[in-house]
């Protein structure tokens, strides 16, 4: 019999194009070389979702939440973005409430298209900012400057939007202790509902990776985490995952099912996306052809590559995410979305228990500061 | 038996033996062209690679000489490095003659020096051979010289030849059936086989090499290993040619193989002698004295669950290398393993790579040390091949650590460099001779210090013209002392080191340095001490890793991130853990690395 159980469904929606591609960028994006199809691109956005509503017979689903993420999805109009979600909201069974978030580069913000999206049904925006210093900017490859960051930010606080949320990294070439505490004071000087405060990260196959910049020391990054975590705490900033940071009760709603090893259909170039397939006691993994050219051009039959999670990369995946949060979760959601017993893993949990990385009560496990330092050493357990 | 020859070569490697040897066996017609693989001779795999030969191996050859007679010429190989010279003594023990090969652009180098006093030692007729004539640095009258200046063999009849380009080839055939004597012996006497080699073959169980002395054997005899008095009836007898060659029987002075289901090779020790049930010889011949290994080294495996096979492959390689000395250890931080002890340094990489490519088992290979002799407070005197071994400092009287001859010959220009070497490593002078522009130096060094690096250093403090050659010949009272080694104030037993007082401190600092670079930085700090006894000489600490974890992951691809942490963890499999911290294999050879 089969322990797993539905779970909450999210959509995630790649747009794949950018003004340009920033050097530390490792997403499926793509430089905009002329205007964008986006008449062509919903529509082949609705003919895949469709695919995946049959496929998965998921019509009359109840939607928990929506990300527009990309490239750049604020390179889309108002319209564009009107008649996309008007066409997933006609598929699913719409929660009133719902979160939309849509992802917003500084540098291509429009007054009255914030106030488009907002009417679309976007809820949340996240923007871009990345920092507000202009020589970190050019470095990063951002179009932006300080000063449009800024209005981005105040103009996502009047457009109609729920809430917002800013994009904000540490750790960039050159950049001290000063300077990473500076660009955080002036990111929650906005007042954002919502903060990703993350490390720069070189990744592999992006223009850092193939010349990697200079980077700051472990110790200062050290610091910079230290004093930055307090200073977000002081402003009422609760970090509740590795990277993420909210006033109380505005958490990320689509992220967090992500974390929690929830569902999610991913449309769009080179989107993934994970179902829970209780009838059969399997979890599919889902993705889509990468290139906008071959993503266009329709050849439905290419679009899919359907995986099956094995039971073996079940628990790894599961932590991968799950650990990530700082709350405790229950033993019964490994189990529901996993379809394994916690014995399967009880091992590993016990040895991480007694290295001070995992928290055993009450029947939860929650990760422990310790744990959440060295997380990479902690999921290596599961492996 | 006046148409037998038996000879071996003598030669440097690089000095063209094998090449020589293929030029013979082609000559003679032992394999044609097609079958004619490169050097033949060199079997295993990594002797190929290494272009070296480990083990002895024989070829017989009929050739046709300008007398119109056909002459049974049984070549015996010989290893060419310094490693391996105890197996040189033992192929000469079956011939009557030897090929001296000397390079005649280099000339005459230490490790040919030995090898032919050997010979000549043995009573062997010593043919020089100029190889590489063809090349345009040859110098024959130059080497002809030396070889009589430094050897002190008339050279004036050497054959010169191109083993390369085939020049000269006949001309040595024709030395050797006119100057080596054939061999003696009484053919009907009860037989007299000395074993020269043994191997085992995993489809005729042993096979082994013999001369036959006097007396005859043949196919079907009951045979009896003098040794130890067990009867075999005798499968197969033949000769090389050199494809493994059924003859029925071996008569005296003849060179060629016995087989008789011997199941494992101390069933056939090297130097025994094979005699017939019933028809025994009175008496053994003389044999040879057993190879004593000189370093010593720890090999342990990774996983503990590999101690069995680990064990079996031990058993498997000492089926084919009697030199082969293994005993269990069992080290507080690796484990379960063995205490091997090895030829030299070569030897114990061949070992190691053999282990690691034929039975594909992940190991850490300890430093190795030389033996030592330890006189204790109670007037007892042990033998101790392992630090960990060293009785407490209160508790010993005396440590007296061996000391070799080493014999070095250079080139002039060189001489400065190499002194400085042996003054750098404990060596005192005891003879030094100009022949030429070549010098023969004679020191007295520890040979802790020869068998670790010192050959490297020599070659490339000589851009590659020195020479040694080398030999125990006492043990010696020395200021030595244990360092141990402290992670995190566990004492790691794998790490400690037997070293000279004078250079303790100096050593303790390097090795901490090194495995500091080598240990990676954890979830806490790491202390590194050295010690002697509980006084610390040298101290670093790997300072903590302040965190490990990857800024962003937002459902979609984990695939890449999982990668990585495979590669992490796959990374770490490697390693030991002592106490709560993880050292990777290369720092239980830290110690060999401290001066590069």
């Amino acid at each position: 019999m089969s322990l797993l159980v539905q779970q909450p469904l999210s959509l995630y929606i790649h747009i794949p194009w950018c003004v340009q591609k920033c050097p530390y960028c490792d997403f499926n994006s793509h430089k905009l070389k002329n205007d964008i199809p986006e008449k062509e691109y919903v529509a082949a956005l609705i003919q895949d979702l469709d695919d995946d509503i049959k496929r998965f017979k998921l019509t009359n689903r109840k939607l928990h939440s929506i990300f527009i993420g990309g490239g750049t999805p604020s390179l889309f109009s108002g319209a564009a973005i009107t008649d996309l979600l008007d066409q997933v909201f006609a598929r699913f069974d719409k929660k009133e409430d719902i979160e939309v978030t849509l992802e917003a580069n500084p540098g291509t913000v429009e007054a009255d298209k914030f106030e488009a999206f907002a009417q679309a049904g976007v809820s949340r925006l996240s923007i871009g900012v990345q920092s507000f210093e202009s020589d970190k900017l050019i470095k990063l490859g951002r179009i932006h400057d300080n000063e449009q960051a800024i209005r981005a930010a105040q103009l996502a606080k009047t457009c109609g939007v729920k809430s917002f949320n800013l994009d904000l990294m540490h750790g960039l070439p050159n950049q001290g202790i000063a300077n990473a505490l500076d660009d955080l004071k002036q990111a929650i000087a906005l007042k954002p509902d919502h903060l990703s405060w993350y490390q720069l990260t070189i990744e592999p196959n992006t223009a850092f990776g193939s010349k990697p910049p200079k980077l700051p020391e472990d110790e200062t990054l050290w610091d910079i985490q230290e004093q930055g975590i307090k200073l977000l705490s002081r402003a009422g900033y609760q970090q509740y995952e590795i990277s993420a940071y909210s006033q109380p009760n505005v958490q990320s709603m689509h992220n967090l099912n992500y974390w929690r090893f929830g569902d999610y259909l991913g449309i769009g170039c080179g989107a993934h996306g994970k179902l829970t397939d209780v009838a059969n006691n399997t979890i599919h993994r889902t993705v889509k052809v990468k290139h906008p050219k071959g993503y266009l051009e329709k050849n439905r039959a290419a679009l899919y590559q359907v995986n099956s999670v094995t039971a073996q990369e079940l628990p790894f995946e599961f932590m991968m995410n799950q650990l990530r949060l700082r709350e405790a979760f229950p033993i019964e959601r490994f189990e529901h979305t996993t379809g394994l017993p916690l014995a399967t893993v009880e091992t590993q949990l016990l040895l991480a228990k007694n290295k001070g990385l995992l928290h055993a009560h009450n029947n939860t496990w929650q990760v422990t500061p310790l744990g959440h330092r060295y997380l990479n050493d902690l999921l290596e357990m599961f492996l | 038996m006046k148409h037998i020859r038996n000879f071996s070569i003598i030669a440097h490697i690089d000095h063209g033996k094998s090449t020589l040897s293929d030029r013979l066996i082609q000559h003679c017609g032992g394999l044609s062209d097609r079958e004619m693989e490169a050097q033949v001779l060199d079997n295993m795999d990594l002797e190929k690679e290494r272009g070296i030969t480990i083990k002895a191996q024989s070829v017989t050859l009929d050739y046709k000489a300008k007398d119109g007679e056909v002459y049974q010429l049984n070549f015996i190989d010989t290893p060419g490095h310094v490693d391996f010279s105890y197996e040189v003594s033992r192929s000469l023990a079956s011939c009557e003659g030897a090929l001296l090969v000397v390079d005649a652009g280099q000339g005459v180098e230490a490790q040919t020096v030995a090898n032919c006093y050997t010979a000549i030692e043995m009573d062997l007729e010593v043919l020089p051979i100029l190889n590489k004539i063809d090349l345009p640095q040859a110098d024959p009258d130059r080497v002809c010289e030396e070889i009589e200046d430094i050897i002190g063999i008339d050279a004036t009849g050497a054959v010169a030849c191109s083993a390369k380009t085939g020049i000269g080839i006949e001309d040595v055939l024709e030395c050797i059936v006119e100057n080596i004597p054939a061999p003696e012996g009484e053919p009907n006497d009860h037989l007299q086989a000395l074993i020269i080699d043994s191997w085992f073959d995993n489809y005729q169980g042993v096979v082994s090499l013999v001369r036959v002395m006097n007396g005859e054997v043949k196919k079907g005899d009951k045979m009896v290993v003098m040794s130890t008095g067990q009867t075999h009836i005798i499968d197969k007898v033949g000769i090389f040619t050199p494809k493994q060659t059924e003859t029925g029987i071996l008569r005296t002075g003849e060179v060629g193989f016995i087989i008789a289901g011997i199941k494992e090779i101390h069933g056939a020790p090297v130097g025994d002698t094979i005699t017939i049930h019933k028809k025994e010889a009175a008496q053994p011949l003389a044999g040879f004295k057993k190879a004593q290994p000189q370093v010593y080294a720890g090999i342990f495996p990774i996983s503990s669950d590999d101690y069995e096979s680990f064990r079996d492959a031990l058993n498997k390689l000492s089926l084919n290398d009697a030199s082969l000395f293994f005993e269990p250890e069992n080290s507080s931080a690796l484990g379960f393993g063995f205490r091997i002890g090895f030829l030299g340094m070569l030897h114990m990489e061949i070992i190691q790579e053999r282990l690691a490519r034929e039975y594909d088992l992940d190991l850490i290979t300890t430093a190795p040390t030389v033996n030592y002799e330890v006189e204790t407070t109670k007037g007892e005197v042990i033998s101790v091949d392992n630090p960990a071994d060293l009785p407490p400092v209160n508790e010993i009287s005396e440590i007296r650590e061996p000391i070799v001859q080493a014999n070095i010959l250079v080139p002039q220009e060189h001489l400065g460099n190499v002194i400085t070497l042996c003054i750098e490593k404990r060596g005192v002078q005891k003879d030094i001779i100009y022949h030429g522009n070549q010098v023969a130096v004679t020191y007295e060094l520890p040979m802790a210090e020869v068998v670790m690096d010192f050959f490297d250093k020599l070659k490339s403090t000589s851009r590659g013209y020195a020479s040694l050659d080398y030999h125990f010949i006492r043990f010696e009272a020395s200021d030595m002392v244990r360092a141990d080694v402290m992670i995190n104030g566990d004492r790691v037993d794998a790490l400690a080191m037997i070293t000279h007082r004078s250079n303790s401190v100096a050593r303790g600092r390097m090795l901490v340095e090194k495995l500091k670079e080598l240990i990676h930085r954890q979830m806490f700090d790491i202390a590194i001490q050295a010690a002697i006894g509980n006084n610390v000489i040298a101290r670093t600490t790997v300072k903590q890793l302040r965190k490990n974890v990857t800024a962003k992951c937002y459902g979609g691809d984990v695939s890449r991130k999982k990668k990585l942490l495979q590669k992490q963890k796959e990374g770490k499999k490697r390693m030991k853990q002592v106490g709560n911290v993880e050292v990777p294999q290369e720092a239980f050879l830290a110690v060999l690395k401290l001066e590069n």
